[in-house]
């Protein structure tokens, strides 16, 4: 579980924005959202592997089995062009919100 | 997400699940290495390490779940893997299965099978153009007795000129007629038409031509159009045969056209026009609008303009009738009543109530049907009570125990559609043969698309509704009590009270339906009873036509003279007759008013049937003659008229008098008036001679060598099997003419049991409603029962080890069963007196509310039940205690 509540969407959010620069494969996808969150997101892998799953299922990003450096097989996972759209969207999204929640703050 | 990605996840998640699961495995492995690696990186011991990192992952089958869960077609999958778990179960038992397959397939077949009848007979439209639009026009002459008698031709003719929201008004009327040449000579029944009627109803030839105005001149050749079936069976369904001259009644008749094969005249039952006429001639009614308005005999359909409703349609014709009725003194103080009514609605207008009592009756079947299916669905929920509540406790969503009850609902009622249309096919075929001949328009009924998507509709609602019954207990399942409590008795006193309930339901309505049944066979021994005045058994009745040879008086009563002489010379031969009409005939009935008082006005005079015989008829059919003599040879042309009326209408004319010697007019050469007068010589008992049921008419008889009519009816009486002489009648009659048609030879026997089809068919068919409620009721009982002694067998284990009676426990379950029964049972006798008058147009010489239906139903639906708690009580008593107590 996550040391901050994950807001329901989030994660898919999170895992699209990890995939952004490069393929990864799952371990690799928790240990990056571990470190660029500096441990506030921690997710574990009864809530990692669901949502890589669905994402796939939906096709916003792909898996593919290839070697790692040591020559083991390995899933690693890319985004799809659906799949940088959505981020894209979500993005916008999530900025709006952050904003609003910012004014709404500041306000207060 | 694209739909083609999704259908594509959806396939990948049902189709390639090991593959996928495998995956998911080396993934996971794959995370707990290098979860592992890590922590060594970081300085752990590296066993420790490993240990750590499997701890974080957790249970690896818990995330797996989560995984399938989020997998997109999760739904599917599980409902198939229910769906595989349904099948399992459903093959481990049989017996289970088989009931609640059986049960509904006997449900929704008998639903399919009417359902198919009702569509053919009251939802399809008429075969002809635009059919709504048309009407029939009857005459209602209620205050004489004929509340729907045709009209007269000067009366069409008004029809035709005053009304203004019509396209036209056609007519037809149906006789027999002798066709000679071409085979042996055969008498056809002939619809006569006027010439718009074929195009009145948007019927057209198939070959050749329907008629036209060129014939209808009295110059022009005459003219015949034969049916599809006519033409196929006499001219081999030669082409050739259109515009070629054929002998018609002696004369010669041009073959304008043949209609189609799927052509069909459908006039409402009563209207003495014959569903299958075998050819068409003109009636010009053209040339007879000087006929008497008395002369009435034209059945009238009329074609309403585009949006005009059948109200004013209606009363469009009233105001023509009001018209007619000032104008023309014939009318006398009665006037002329018009009824106007819908053509479809009025061809339905006595079956409809039959096959709606028919709809209600096998809905209440499916209700039984579904009620025992949900029965048996709550005794599985309650042996399934503690798995149920084990699922929950583990996780199982409420949501997820109920897809899997509705898929085992589905799965039955799936099972059961098909065995139910597969079991309405073959009842409808059954239904088909054994039909009485009157409802010859129940063969169009097919089991087609719409009614298998009706039936397929159906049976989804009814699994739907049967599978809610077990959640209903679902909703109630409470995992701690379950478990705490043993698994035997958990939830039981719910499930207990829910079945008895659907039980209770189950006998009320199976009351209903036996009830139903009962009167109906007690209607159908009441119709066996009638003495219809005469005698039909081992006779022999054929119809017979003279040609033009016989126009003379003389000629024509020798050779009826000589024809009976013959045939009462035949070895075996008890007496012969002849008689115009054989009772229950489908020919045109004849008859008109008469007059019993020289003062009388003859616009109120009542109607009576006309009837000619000879002499031999009294002995031979047994008629019952109560006051002064029968013809005798004697009453011929060369005598005054005379005439032999019934008690009824002497009793109406003469009462306290005697009738023989009065006087009376009538109109036995069918003028349009009464006024030929003639002296009674007898009385005779009246006849049911046009139905079984009630025959109300009064009945003139008259000499046929006196009025001559043709064709009439030969009856032969012999002392055994009548259809044995037929061979030698057929000879004798040829030896006198060969070119005479001897038609419908048959024992007289079958007119009347034609009579009584329709009765013996819907008895027969209440009959097999109530057995079959009868039988899953009884089947309901028994489960219901069975399982609640099943489940109290510790109990009775008990109660026996501490010295109770058998016989006393036995007596508690009986009793336990006799008080649900008495409940339903009082249930379903209060609504059996409500619904039952709904029967009473087809009950016959019983009330509604007939006691002894009452008591055999309440009495057979009593001991059925009993039987059925007995038989497990006495199953509960037969283990000893200590293999009760043990086996708990």
């Amino acid at each position: 579980m996550p040391r901050t509540g994950l807001l329901k969407g989030t994660l898919d959010l999170l895992i699209l924005r990890t995939l952004e620069l490069e393929p990864r494969h799952g371990f690799s996808i928790a240990e990056r959202l571990e470190q660029v969150t500096q441990g506030t997101f921690c997710v574990r892998p009864g809530s990692l592997f669901p949502g890589l799953h669905r994402l796939e299922g939906e096709g916003l990003i792909r898996g593919a089995w290839s070697a790692d450096d040591r020559g083991r097989r390995i899933k690693m996972y890319e985004l799809t062009a659906a799949g940088r759209r959505r981020l894209a969207a979500e993005k916008k999204q999530w900025q709006r919100i952050v904003r609003a929640v910012a004014q709404v703050l500041g306000e207060a | 997400m694209p739909l083609r990605a999704r259908l594509a996840a959806t396939l990948r998640t049902l189709f390639r699940q090991s593959s996928l699961d495998r995956d998911l495995d080396e993934e996971l492995h794959t995370y707990e290495r290098l979860l592992g690696d890590r922590k060594i990186a970081a300085g752990v011991d590296p066993p420790a390490a490993r240990a750590a990192a499997r701890r974080e992952l957790g249970d690896l089958s818990l995330v797996k779940a989560d995984v399938g869960a989020a997998r997109v077609g999760h739904v599917i999958e599980t409902t198939l893997w229910d769906a595989r778990y349904t099948l399992r179960s459903l093959a481990k038992t049989p017996g289970f299965t088989a009931a609640a397959i059986l049960t509904l397939a006997l449900g929704i077949g008998a639903n399919s099978a009417i359902f198919s009848i009702v569509r053919a007979m009251l939802l399809s439209p008429l075969p002809y153009r635009d059919p709504s639009r048309l009407v029939f026009v009857w005459s209602d002459m209620s205050a004489i007795g004929y509340p729907r008698a045709p009209l007269s031709a000067p009366e069409l003719k008004d029809l035709r000129d005053r009304t203004t929201l019509f396209d036209g008004f056609g007519s037809v009327w149906s006789t027999t007629a002798v066709l000679n040449g071409d085979g042996e000579p055969e008498q056809l029944r002939v619809g006569l038409v006027s010439t718009n009627f074929f195009p009145l109803l948007g019927a057209d030839a198939a070959i050749g031509r329907a008629f036209a105005a060129e014939d209808e001149s009295t110059s022009a050749p005459r003219t015949i159009l034969l049916t599809w079936s006519l033409w196929q069976r006499r001219y081999g369904g030669d082409r050739a045969v259109v515009g070629r001259a054929i002998r018609v009644n002696g004369q010669t008749a041009t073959v304008v056209g043949v209609m189609p094969s799927d052509f069909r005249l459908l006039m409402p039952p009563d209207s003495a026009v014959p569903d299958d006429l075998q050819a068409f001639v003109l009636l010009n009614p053209q040339a007879l609008v000087r006929a008497p308005r008395g002369q009435q005999y034209l059945r009238v359909v009329g074609r309403m303009k585009r949006g005009v409703t059948l109200e004013e349609a209606r009363g469009d014709v009233n105001r023509v009738a009001a018209a007619i009725s000032k104008e023309f003194t014939e009318y006398g103080a009665n006037g002329r009543v018009l009824t106007t009514v819908g053509l479809q609605a009025d061809g339905v207008r006595q079956i409809r109530p039959v096959l709606l009592a028919l709809s209600g009756g096998v809905g209440i079947l499916l209700l039984i049907a579904c009620v025992n299916v949900a029965s048996l669905l709550v005794a599985r929920a309650a042996a399934r009570a503690r798995e149920t509540a084990v699922r929950l406790s583990f996780g199982a969503t409420r949501l997820r125990l109920l897809r899997q009850c509705l898929v085992e609902g589905l799965i039955l009622a799936v099972f059961g559609t098909v065995a139910g249309i597969a079991t309405g096919w073959a009842a409808l075929r059954l239904l088909l043969v054994l039909r009485p001949d009157q409802l010859s328009r129940l063969d169009s009924a097919r089991v087609d698309a719409t009614v298998l998507a009706v039936t397929i509709a159906t049976a989804a609602g009814c699994g739907i509704l049967f599978s809610l019954a077990p959640l209903v207990e679902l909703r109630r399942a409470d995992p701690l009590h379950a478990l705490q409590a043993d698994g035997r008795r958990a939830g039981g006193s719910i499930h207990y009270r829910m079945r008895s309930a659907l039980v209770l339901v189950q006998i009320a309505m199976s009351v209903v339906l036996l009830v139903g049944a009962a009167l109906m066979l007690r209607s159908f021994a009441a119709l066996q009873r009638v003495n219809p005045g005469f005698r039909s058994e081992g006779t022999l009745t054929f119809r017979m036509a003279l040609g033009p040879r016989y126009q003379a008086p003389d000629a024509f009563n020798a050779f009826g003279r000589q024809l009976e002489a013959a045939l009462a010379s035949l070895p075996g031969v008890r007496g012969v007759g002849a008689l115009s009409h054989v009772p229950y005939d489908t020919v045109p009935n004849w008859g008109g008013p008469y007059l019993s008082r020289i003062d009388q006005d003859e616009s109120t005079a009542v109607m009576a049937d006309n009837r000619a015989v000879t002499p031999g008829l009294l002995e031979t059919i047994g008629m019952d003659l109560i006051d002064g003599r029968f013809f005798t040879e004697d009453d011929d042309q060369r005598r005054d008229l005379v005439v032999i009326v019934d008690d009824q209408l002497a009793r109406r004319s003469w009462p306290g008098r005697s009738a023989v010697g009065q006087r009376i007019a009538s109109d036995p050469f069918s003028t349009g008036h009464a006024r030929v007068w003639a002296t009674v010589i007898g009385v005779v008992r009246h006849l049911r001679h046009r139905t079984l049921l009630e025959d109300l008419n009064d009945q003139l008889y008259f000499s046929e060598r006196q009025v001559r009519r043709n064709p009439v009816a030969y009856f032969v009486r012999v002392g055994g099997d009548p259809a044995a002489v037929s061979a030698q009648v057929k000879r004798t009659v040829a030896a006198l003419d060969p070119e005479l048609p001897v038609s419908d030879v048959r024992p007289f026997d079958d007119y009347v049991s034609a009579a009584r089809a329709p009765q013996r068919f819907s008895s027969l068919l209440a009959l097999t409603f109530g057995g079959v409620a009868l039988m899953l009721a009884t089947v309901g009982v028994y489960g219901v029962i069975a399982y609640a002694t099943a489940r109290r067998r510790y109990e009775f284990g008990v109660r026996l080890a501490l010295g109770a009676r058998p016989r006393h426990v036995t007596g508690a379950i009986v009793r336990e069963g006799a008080r649900l029964t008495a409940l339903g049972m009082a249930a379903g006798v209060v609504i059996a007196a409500a619904v039952s008058r709904l029967l009473s147009a087809q009950l016959y010489g019983v009330s509604p509310h007939d006691p002894v239906s009452y008591a055999a139903t309440t009495a057979a639906i009593g001991l059925a039940a009993l039987l059925a708690s007995w038989v497990p009580a006495k199953r509960a008593v037969a283990v000893t205690p200590l293999d009760a107590l043990r086996a708990e």
